[in-house]
């Protein structure tokens, strides 16, 4: 192959403005400390002035060195090197000086003859043989250096997979993403942009900043704006200006979509394509080296994201804990001794915690007070509202006589204190051991049932008023009830009695009364034993739905 | 815009100390290979290049690194980096950057084994 003077920078297929990279230092360095165009001068020396004798004519003969310049490597007689210059700009003044030219595969020879020269002459051949073996041994080199940055892009590649199983802090491993794409894409710029949904914790459509190198870039940006970039913006093609308004002032962009699932959760941006001339569009190789970047900051968002939801699943399930050690402590752990009756009450939340309540607890005068109440809704919100309940109740009944006028007080203080959609049905009875006489006020809950010891059938206890904290200004009625010996008072909460089986049936109040009558005469732990397995049976299996509590009194026959 | 990087040049036991601080690109590199070469041209014969301030650095700026470790060759002078990321000091590795410069951990350390 000759080589022609149109065709200035491929000397024998090798030219280092193949690549960005600058690696005339480097293999430099790899060959001792010796310039390109000091070695070529040991071997093109004797043939050059063998070639000068034998035509009469003094030249000098150029090689492709490492810089953007020919590099005159030899010229014969030595005093001639006065006559040329040490470097060409053929680019520049491709017809050359106003010396005769010869082009070599690899170099090119001036001289000052005014004839027409051989150029297959057996002596310019073994100049053209030495610049080709130069000129492979530079291309093998530069292709040495580029081997060994891709061994940095396959370390970079590693080291961000570890880097994803050893932290799970999302912005420091953006970090390590966006400084790896950069660094190892030449890039003069970068950013690192996440969906403000992408930690599960925002749900605005737009992405955020998380990282930037090399220089400022937009805050946020519109996702439908992303989405257009990615689309438009592919290798080689994607020049642009300012940075498709991602990087201010950047010319040429390449980005990437960081996706999971086909789910958009961030962009990796980098722009302008650094060389030792400036900067340029991105080569297609880097959209593949840019996406596999993108890869890897999914799977670590992905990883961050399922252990910051553990982390606060875990959290919750601690004061869930904690709250369902309050209620604990807010539910009696032991039934008091009431001299001459039997007193048991169960309780069982559908979640961690409830919103069922019931109390049994003595009264100035000797009286004993009975409570079961039942919050609206589940879980933490309902427990909170049984905690406020407790405590007025506590206080309310230090200072007021149990009644239609307290469940009244009571009433304004939980309208007031809870929100508005948070109300509780309650049945607070009021006990004289002495007697057996029972007042109670009945606040929107279920009827209570005292099962007369000769009686067939219980008698219902029913509603005298509002749920409690439904309306400020509720009024109540109170009614009474006398316990004789060996007669069962049961309270309980709608948690038993709409304990729904597969096909939606509720087990009811029949069957609550059936299993009441039948048990009549069993221990109270029995009773409610049976009531737990009756309510189990019937749901086959189905969750519990909502909070059971069930409250027993009875009078003893002897 | 574009950030740039920034040398400072101190002097610690009469070792020329250059910290560098930002990315080593192109731009970068040639404002170490401006402020080295000063240096050079003043008569210093070894050189360290403090790298606390760097987390990043391209092939452009390794070529830059590079040339300025030749040039010093060519006066029998020394550079020496110290304070690399982890993630640099395994990039001039690979690249062969160790074999012409040495590498310290911390500036004590370069210092002391360049003054011995």
């Amino acid at each position: 192959m000759t080589r022609t003077e149109s065709d200035p920078h491929q000397p024998g297929g090798t030219s280092h403005a193949e690549g960005p990279i600058d690696t005339g230092a480097w293999r430099r360095l790899l060959s001792g400390g010796v310039r390109d165009d000091a070695r070529a001068a040991t071997w093109a020396h004797g043939p050059l002035a063998r070639w000068c004798e034998q035509n009469g004519v003094r030249a000098a003969f150029y090689t492709d060195g490492a810089e953007s310049d020919w590099v005159r490597v030899a010229c014969a007689p030595d005093e001639a090197a006065l006559l040329f210059p040490e470097t060409l700009d053929i680019a520049a003044d491709p017809d050359g000086s106003a010396f005769a030219r010869i082009a070599l595969p690899g170099g090119v020879v001036l001289h000052d003859g005014t004839l027409p020269l051989a150029e297959d002459d057996p002596t310019l051949l073994l100049l053209a043989t030495g610049a080709r073996i130069a000129a492979l041994e530079r291309e093998v080199q530069t292709q040495s250096f580029q081997a060994r940055f891709r061994g940095v892009e396959l370390q970079s590649l590693y080291e961000v997979g570890l880097a994803i199983t050893s932290t799970l802090d999302l912005d420091d491993l953006a970090e390590e993403v966006l400084l790896r794409a950069v660094s190892l894409l030449d890039a003069r710029r970068g950013a690192l942009f996440l969906r403000e949904d992408a930690d599960g914790e925002h749900t605005a459509d737009r992405y955020r900043l998380v990282r930037t190198i090399g220089g400022a870039a937009r805050d946020t940006i519109d996702a439908d704006a992303a989405r257009g970039l990615l689309e438009s913006c592919t290798a080689e093609s994607c020049v642009i200006g300012d940075g498709g308004g991602v990087l201010p002032e950047v010319r040429f962009l390449l980005a990437a979509p960081i996706a999971i699932d086909d789910r958009a959760r961030g962009l990796l941006a980098v722009g302008d394509k650094e060389s030792r001339r400036g900067v340029g569009p991105f080569p297609e190789e880097d959209q593949r080296t840019l996406g596999l970047f993108a890869n890897q900051a999914a799977i670590a968002i992905e990883n961050a994201t399922l252990h910051r939801l553990a982390l606060e699943k875990e959290r919750l399930e601690r004061e869930m804990e904690l709250a369902s050690e309050i209620q604990r402590q807010i539910l009696p752990a032991a039934m008091p001794d009431l001299p001459g009756y039997d007193v048991l009450g169960w309780n069982r939340p559908a979640r961690q915690v409830g919103g069922d309540y019931f109390d049994v607890h003595a009264r100035e005068g000797g009286c004993w007070s009975l409570t079961v109440g039942d919050v609206t809704g589940k879980g933490l919100p309902a427990a909170l509202t049984v905690s406020t309940l407790h405590s007025a109740l506590q206080l309310l009944a230090e200072h007021m006589a149990s009644g239609p006028a307290m469940i009244a007080r009571l009433n304004r203080h939980v309208y007031e204190s809870t929100s508005r959609n948070k109300f509780i049905t309650l049945f607070h009875a009021d006990l004289d051991p002495a007697t057996g006489h029972v007042a109670y006020v009945n606040a929107g809950h279920n009827p209570g049932y005292r099962l007369a010891a000769t009686a067939a059938a219980p008698e219902e206890l029913p509603s005298g008023g509002l749920p409690i904290g439904l309306l400020p200004a509720a009024s109540y009625s109170a009614g009474a009830i006398e316990l004789a010996p060996g007669d069962l008072l049961c309270l309980y909460s709608d948690g038993i009695t709409e304990c729904a089986d597969v096909d939606d049936n509720e087990f009811g109040e029949e069957r609550l009364i059936e299993l009441l009558i039948a048990q009549r005469d069993a221990p109270l732990d029995a009773i409610i034993r049976t009531i737990d397995e009756a309510c189990t049976a019937f749901a086959d299996g189905l969750p519990q739905g909502d909070d059971q509590t069930v409250l027993l009194l009875r009078r003893r026959a002897d | 815009m574009t950030e740039t990087l920034k040398v400072a040049v101190h002097e610690r036991d009469g070792l020329t100390i250059l910290r560098t601080e930002g990315y080593i690109n192109n731009q970068g590199g040639e404002e170490i290979a401006r402020v080295a070469y000063e240096q050079i041209d003043q008569g210093r014969r070894v050189l360290l290049l403090d790298l606390a301030g760097t987390k990043i650095v391209n092939s452009i700026g390794i070529s830059i690194l590079i040339e300025i470790i030749e040039k010093i060759m060519e006066i029998d002078g020394k550079l020496a980096f110290c304070c690399l990321t982890p993630t640099i000091e395994k990039t001039f590795n690979i690249m062969g950057l160790a074999q012409y410069a040495g590498i310290y951990p911390d500036e004590s350390a370069a210092v002391a084994a360049l003054a011995a």
